[in-house]
């Protein structure tokens, strides 16, 4: 792949801005929660492009993609805890909007 | 060939990443996501990184995925209009079901008949793809061990988090079950 390095940040850039507008306007925590990992997704895709701009023809740099990795294993455990928080606040108050939980804002 | 496939990848992925955010359904919400996982490790696997992409599949595609669509249906989140809606959805799911695998036994049927040709086209890639392992490898368990080894603990974390997360109600429930039997009982 010849694709420049700039068309990789360009996308991620996208992605993240995606995962933040969702993070901001949606209600739903579910969804909430998989914007977070759109924007964990963008940031991989950083790590991977900052690899490739670093690696030359003959001794590729890999430290980016293991940075990526330790990042999917994180995700991970972000969503197993997430989810089950909303299912213990599902038990609780029988919603996952976030439009209903202001009992902080009062 | 490869950046035409990283430009469609990358439409796709963001496509998808759209659909993830404006669509209504939390079910929709996901297969997007699915999607947009699914470019990623093809622009993961473009880029020479075949085992985040084999990760990204497994994790993301696998468990993550997995976890949050156990998560919708299991509080029963997905589409609350599914009655009257049910049977127009049916229609498209034999095509679409149809297409899907049509297009996976194409896809290995490919890989089977073209297996010689692309042998002989990356047979010195190949050999490079192994040392990026390898190398990739000798990081993990040198350099980066420590953060490896924390790693493993946030999951070990995670797991017992989880598992008191989803029982401490169970716990408080029976308190209160033995709470009302000896209320009866006093009565």
């Amino acid at each position: 792949m010849t694709v420049p390095n700039e068309h990789l940040l360009i996308l991620a850039g996208i992605l993240f801005s995606i995962g933040v507008g969702g993070f901001f306007l949606r209600r739903n925590l579910i969804v909430v929660l998989m914007s977070i990992e759109l924007m964990l997704n963008a940031a991989n895709l950083t790590f991977i492009a900052g690899s490739r701009a670093h690696s030359s023809s003959g001794e590729p740099n890999l430290e980016g993609g293991l940075f990526a990795i330790f990042v999917i294993l994180v995700a991970a455990v972000e969503a197993a805890v997430g989810l089950a928080l909303v299912i213990a606040l599902y038990r609780r108050k029988q919603t996952v909007s976030v439009a209903d939980l202001d009992e902080l804002g009062d | 060939m490869a950046n035409l496939l990283f430009y469609l990848m990358a439409v796709g992925a963001v496509v998808a990443s759209l659909g993830v955010v404006v669509s209504r359904s939390p079910i929709a919400s996901i297969l997007s996501l699915l999607a947009s996982f699914f470019c990623l490790a093809t622009i993961y696997l473009l880029a020479g990184m075949e085992f985040v992409a084999a990760a990204q599949i497994l994790v993301y595609g696998g468990a993550v995925m997995v976890l949050f669509l156990f998560v919708v249906m299991l509080l029963n989140l997905g589409a609350p209009e599914s009655a009257p809606d049910a049977a127009p959805r049916r229609r498209w799911a034999m095509p679409a079901a149809l297409a899907t695998s049509a297009a996976l036994g194409l896809s290995i049927f490919v890989g089977v008949l073209g297996q010689d040709g692309v042998q002989a086209a990356d047979a010195g890639a190949g050999l490079q793809e192994v040392d990026t392992l390898a190398g990739l490898a000798e990081l993990l368990f040198g350099r980066y061990l420590l953060p490896f080894e924390a790693g493993s603990v946030l999951l070990l974390a995670a797991a017992v988090a989880v598992i008191v997360l989803a029982k401490r109600q169970r716990a408080a429930a029976a308190g209160r079950l033995h709470q009302g039997e000896s209320e009866r009982e006093a009565a």
